[in-house]
């Protein structure tokens, strides 16, 4: 019986019983001190995590989500210790590395390599173990002579690929990642999201918490969904992201809701986008979009008669894998109506001697219904997860229709007798 | 019974969990020595001298406006003011540094754990390593040129001894300076008084008979009694020993409750 249950908690990297978690609030901050001093309580509850019980097999990829104040970030720190649980038990088996603020320990006066061994340190490493792993890490962050150098003399970029090459060096069992799956510019972005697969390739248990709904469900095993500070949902990430988004569309006025939360995915995308102007990535050369073989920004497109071509010409850096291409008409709330690509495809899209290629796709005769239209197109890497560059609006199409018909798309139909 | 059982328990732990933390997180906690030490330095031309210059030029203040401005001597006993002056003066600066640091130590500390585990428990024994390793390495040099190897010897055990003895206050004032703003304001002016109240700038005999047993009142007064007496080989009594011991039982098992119920608020509050 107790081999079984040893066997059992062998396989679970995080066991949490009945953990809750609550701020709290006190209306003087002299009661905060008051209550230290007696042991006698002068605060109201703000419950930020209720009862939840979860169980985490080792090798698991779970995703976490739920809208602004569910209780996510408190999860995440409960789970990385940076926050004690008011009640409940947590077990965690692995050394956990949490993607949360990197570099938060760092001292500006120390050398990066002396910051090696303090963040090791804080880690739970010892000094043998920090040198065994030293070279690896100077390594993968690779900022050259700048590892001798105190750390306030770093640039925002070479600060972030020494903190998150400490953060993934330290032989984790278990990564904790909110939002960002890659971290840095140019080519380290795509060196930090080969390493985050690396660890999902290498079986290691990965928590992931994101409002991107798309790298959640591409990614995900599981999905736990919070509201309020307790599980709505855990299941399957096709089930439980469908469930999410559709209550995300019903809760709140319809436009608006679905504006705000394509609004936050758009944020997060474009705060990548951002940080990736830089040379040397795979990036997106030039868009075409031409209906009925008229090239231009603006189209006017004939409801089931008018033919879409696009073409994307894209760059692929040296000694990057193949870049995929995918595309996604949206309504001018954010609404996307129908996106296509290359890896969902199974398109393999291929380069001349340059490294430059060239996807095209089209759509024929377009069951749009009447309304304005916008293409967004993005040029991601060989998985169809990491994004390179994206293209906002690349094109407008005022569809019209000669029918009746209400609504965005018409689907093929045939009345029966 | 349990009252008792429980009051003993905080004391033990108040004293062995800090220890016992350090040495399990010791590559952590010597690289924090040197990053305080570092910090102390950090873009000055003395560097590493700075920790040893700072509490001999204080000293020598303090000698000129009371041993050469207002002449100060013993009334009747042998060592001179200067040898009685950095005798009391330098285990204070220490103890002064130490109490003073603590009531801001949780806010300069915090971006280490903020947003990472951190074994807390640590903190009040490193903000005492620098000042104990830098005031008793000035104070065993100082005591072997003034009185040879046997008092430099005996002046080896005082820093250790202080550092005991300031653990209960040293964990409530770190409590106090994070959640008691004010106290954090008010800390200059108590160690001011704290000084002026033992007899540390002068000799206990240059007091008035009334006010000569009102002293007493202050632990730091017996230590002081304690410190003269290792290393200067002046009288003290079994009481200068009980009440400064009495005094550190009766404080420390609340003090390290205190520490531990603050715990959950810290990262809250900051």
């Amino acid at each position: 019986m107790d081999t079984a249950m040893d066997t059992a908690m062998k396989e679970t990297a995080i066991s949490m019983q009945g953990i809750s978690k609550y701020y709290k609030f006190y209306e003087k901050e002299i009661d905060r001190a008051k209550e230290i001093f007696t042991g006698k309580p002068f605060y109201q509850k703000i419950e930020a995590l209720k009862e939840t019980s979860l169980d985490v097999s080792k090798g698991e990829v779970l995703g976490v989500i739920g809208q602004n104040g569910a209780g996510k970030s408190t999860l995440l720190k409960v789970l990385s210790r940076t926050l004690l649980p008011s009640t409940g038990e947590i077990e965690i088996n692995g050394r956990v590395a949490a993607l949360l603020e990197l570099g938060a320990s760092f001292h500006p006066e120390m050398t990066g390599k002396e910051n090696v061994y303090l963040s090791g340190a804080i880690q739970g490493l010892n000094t043998k173990d920090i040198d065994r792993i030293y070279g690896e890490v100077i390594d993968f962050a690779d900022i050259g002579d700048f590892i001798n150098r105190p750390v306030k003399t770093y640039s925002s970029g070479m600060f972030v690929r020494l903190a998150f090459a400490i953060a993934t060096h330290i032989d984790p069992e278990i990564l904790i990642i909110d939002e960002a799956l890659s971290v840095g510019d140019g080519a380290f972005s795509r060196k930090s999201f080969d390493r985050i697969m690396d660890f999902k390739d290498a079986g290691k248990t990965i928590l992931f918490c994101s409002h991107s709904m798309y790298q959640v469900e591409v990614l995900c095993d599981r999905v736990v969904w919070l509201e309020n500070g307790s599980i709505r949902k855990m299941g399957n990430p096709v089930e439980v992201i469908t469930e999410y988004t559709e209550l995300l569309r019903m809760a709140a006025p319809k436009e608006e809701s679905i504006a705000s939360t394509n609004q936050l995915e758009k944020e997060n995308f474009q705060n990548e986008l951002d940080e990736k102007k830089v040379k040397n990535i795979p990036s997106i050369r030039k868009v075409q979009v031409s209906a009925d073989g008229v090239l231009g920004k603006v189209h006017k497109i004939n409801s089931e008669k008018s033919n879409l071509e696009v073409s994307v010409i894209f760059d692929v850096g040296e000694g990057v894998p193949l870049a995929s291409v995918a595309v996604a008409i949206s309504r001018g709330d954010g609404r996307i109506i129908t996106s296509a690509g290359s890896v969902n495809d199974g398109v393999a899209l291929t380069t001349n001697d340059s490294g430059q290629g060239v996807a095209k796709i089209l759509f024929p005769k377009l069951p749009l219904l009447r309304g304005n239209y916008f293409l967004d197109v993005a040029l991601l890497c060989e998985k169809g997860i990491h994004l390179y560059e994206n293209v906002r609006q690349a094109a407008e199409f005022n569809v019209e229709q000669k029918g009746l018909e209400r609504g965005i798309v018409k689907l093929p139909h045939e009345w029966l007798d | 019974m349990s009252l008792i059982f429980g009051y003993t328990r905080n004391i033990v732990r108040g004293l062995l969990t800090p220890l016992e933390s350090v040495v399990r997180n010791k590559s952590l906690y010597w690289m924090l020595v040197q990053r305080d030490l570092l910090n102390r330095t950090s873009g000055t031309v003395l560097g590493k001298v700075w920790p040893f210059v700072q509490p001999a030029m204080q000293i020598l203040g303090y000698w000129f406006l009371f041993g050469v401005i207002f002449s100060m001597r013993s009334i009747d006993r042998g060592p001179d003011y200067l040898s009685y002056l950095l005798t009391g003066m330098l285990p204070w600066l220490c103890a002064a540094e130490i109490l003073s640091r603590s009531t801001v130590m949780f806010r300069e500390f915090a971006p280490l754990y903020r947003r990472n585990p951190f074994p807390l428990e640590i903190l009040p024994l490193l903000i005492m390593t620098i000042p104990c390793l830098v005031y008793g390495a000035v104070y065993f040099v100082m005591n072997l040129f003034l009185g040879g190897l046997d008092k430099a010897l005996f002046s080896l055990v005082v820093m250790p001894l202080f550092i005991l003895w300031l653990m209960p206050l040293t964990l409530l004032f770190a409590v106090l300076g994070l959640f008691v703003r004010d106290f954090t304001q008010a800390i200059p002016f108590l160690l001011m008084m704290i000084l002026f109240l033992t007899p540390i700038l002068y000799f206990p005999t240059m007091l008035p008979e009334g006010v000569r047993q009102v002293i007493w009142i202050n632990p730091f007064s017996d230590l002081m009694a304690i410190v003269h007496g290792l290393v200067e080989g002046s009288e003290y009594t079994w009481l200068n020993v009980v009440r400064p011991f009495a005094i550190w039982l009766l404080l420390l098992g609340p003090a390290w409750l205190i520490f531990r119920r603050s715990i959950p608020h810290i990262r809250e509050v900051l």
